[in-house]
């Protein structure tokens, strides 16, 4: 029972500490203040090798402090996880997220059109379609596959009404019984 | 019953502790030796091996038919995002595929496989999808079955495709509609809402820049939205190493989630702008060709499928379709589990799977044909 409860006592004290910590992160990340790693953990570190060490002296160690250690973890990461989806969650974090891409898609754009040009230059130089070019096919084609299925439907369409006029005209010549009804002798 | 003494107590308690430490020891050593073999083998699992047949193509869509004892007269039309990420999800691995187990249970089922957009694709628009190619698709499936009607299944933006799609076409003949995880009320879209919020998102530079929005694009948001996702992983995998079933279902579904694929650029800003920015499709403002789509016109039996924990699309987003439409038999299930475990990992087939086979045989009461009459088609 000492064993069992010896562990419990770890993983309580883990809890605590991973709760104060994501709470000392969140006010940081919520001031937009640059976080201070050292600052934030280092009492709980320190205190958490402590009463590990104290722990670990007074019981031997347990098997199922394995599966508590994992369960720790998991609501661990599961804390940080909700404290940075609170942090994220934010206007002031989309709006500089948003200046942030800004920023490097104006980068980005340049850079994106001297490659083009570089390229195209190059495949005219060596006398090979450009990719505007392979582009401008793979339109082409696409479009004239469009047509012909435009085109195919219009026969099936067209396809199907013939083969109803066509059951239509049959059917007044056929006998109620089915049968074909007998032609009229020319007088 | 005789008073055990307590250093009977003792020694069982102890014979106990010894057999946890033989079983974790035991693991540990699988560990290592599993560790081993997942860092030397490159080679990924088979996904996709459900047999199937290519019955339409359209641009770089793909519309295929799975094979199965078609017992089930209504034929089943899945609809996936366009973009984004691969369909094979859907058909994981044996014994973890969605589209195996539905046609196990003899459901007809099509797969619409948007597939790969190139820079050539850079013109597809989202009224093209709706007005185009899913009419489209919705005829060939009735044409390839011989049924009068379907059903649709859409999960995550295939299901705003889809309804988008029914809205705009009410005389569709669709039997039942299920939307899994696709957003409708993008006032309620979580993050990526806020994200891409007209006030901080500029996506008319994102696509003047690449002209699509490209696959890192789509990894790093994803990426962002759950930053600590890759350590829970991790995480989860050390833990579970010593078991080969779930380092195979993890090594498929980690191939998966790493596979972004880019999604055409004016697709893109029409999403990005009239979904999600303007949120016109559950406002009635959203107009293809000149047609209206109202969401109220939607009168077929409708499920939506919401997962708690679902962060791409919370289930109040996707829980909106219901108030939307106009049908009479609506039902709305909140699933545990998230936007991906919905339709893929351990519990899909306890939780959501059979969920949703239930509710479409519900409704097909006298669906099922005899066992002698099944020739390959549903005539």
């Amino acid at each position: 029972m000492a064993e069992r409860s010896s562990a419990e006592a770890l993983l309580e004290l883990w809890k605590r500490q991973m709760e104060e910590g994501t709470k000392a992160w969140t006010q940081s990340l919520g001031q937009a203040q640059t976080a201070d790693p050292s600052h934030v953990w280092r009492p709980f570190l320190d205190q958490g090798i402590a009463a590990w060490a104290s722990l670990m002296a007074q019981a031997p160690a347990n098997p199922d402090l394995m599966a508590q250690w994992k369960q720790f973890l998991d609501q661990w990461i599961a804390a940080w996880g909700e404290a940075l989806e609170r942090a994220m969650g934010t206007e002031a974090f989309a709006q500089a997220l948003g200046r942030y891409l800004e920023q490097w898609l104006s980068v980005q754009a340049p850079v994106q059109r001297g490659a083009a040009q570089a390229a195209e230059a190059t495949l005219t130089a060596l006398g090979m379609p450009s990719r505007s070019e392979v582009m401008g096919i793979s339109r082409r084609i696409s479009d004239l596959d469009d047509r012909l299925e435009g085109i195919a439907d219009q026969l099936q369409a067209l396809a199907l009404r013939l083969e109803r006029v066509i059951s239509a005209g049959d059917a007044p010549r056929r006998a109620p019984s089915g049968r074909t009804p007998q032609k009229k002798k020319r007088r | 019953m005789p008073e055990r003494s307590a250093s009977a107590d003792d020694r069982e308690s102890r014979t106990d502790a010894a057999a946890r430490w033989r079983e974790e020891a035991v693991r540990n050593l699988q560990r290592m030796a599993n560790f081993a073999t997942v860092a030397a083998d490159a080679a990924t699992p088979v996904a996709g091996a459900t047999a199937r047949e290519e019955v339409y193509r359209k641009r770089q869509a793909r519309l295929y038919r799975y094979a199965s004892s078609r017992t089930r007269r209504i034929p089943l039309l899945f609809v996936p995002n366009l973009g984004l990420s691969r369909p094979y999800i859907f058909d994981l691995m044996p014994g973890a595929s969605f589209i195996e187990y539905l046609t196990k249970e003899g459901y007809d089922f099509y797969l619409l496989d948007w597939g790969v957009y190139g820079p050539e694709d850079r013109d597809l628009t989202m009224g093209e999808c709706v007005t185009k190619i899913l009419p489209k698709v919705v005829h060939k499936v009735l044409e390839t079955s011989g049924a009068e009607r379907l059903s649709v299944l859409g999960y995550c933006m295939g299901a705003t495709l889809a309804a988008s799609y029914l809205g705009w076409e009410p005389g569709a003949p669709v039997a039942h509609f299920i939307n899994m995880a696709g957003p409708i009320d993008f006032d309620r879209s979580g993050l990526f809402g806020l994200w891409l919020d007209r006030r901080f998102f500029n996506v008319d530079q994102v696509v003047d820049t690449f002209g699509e929005l490209p696959a890192e694009m789509v990894k790093a948001g994803m990426k962002l939205l759950k930053p600590t996702m890759e350590l829970s992983s991790r995480l989860n995998l050390w833990w579970n190493l010593w078991n080969k079933d779930y380092i195979d279902g993890f090594k498929a579904l980690n191939q998966w989630a790493n596979e972004y694929v880019p999604m055409p650029g004016e697709f893109f800003r029409e999403w990005v702008k009239a979904y999600y920015q303007e949120n016109r499709l559950v406002r009635g403002q959203l107009r293809y060709d000149g047609r209206v789509v109202r969401l109220n016109a939607i009168r077929c039996p409708v499920l939506v499928i919401g997962a708690k924990e679902d962060y791409i699309v919370p289930p109040e987003c996707a829980r909106a379709l219901i108030d939307a439409v106009g049908s009479d038999d609506k039902e709305f299930l909140e699933l545990r589990g998230g936007h991906i475990s919905l339709i893929a990992g351990r519990s899909a087939p306890v939780h959501c799977w059979p969920r949703v086979e239930g509710w479409l045989a519900a409704r097909s009461p006298n669906a099922r044909r005899r066992r002698d009459d099944t020739d390959g088609g549903v005539r």
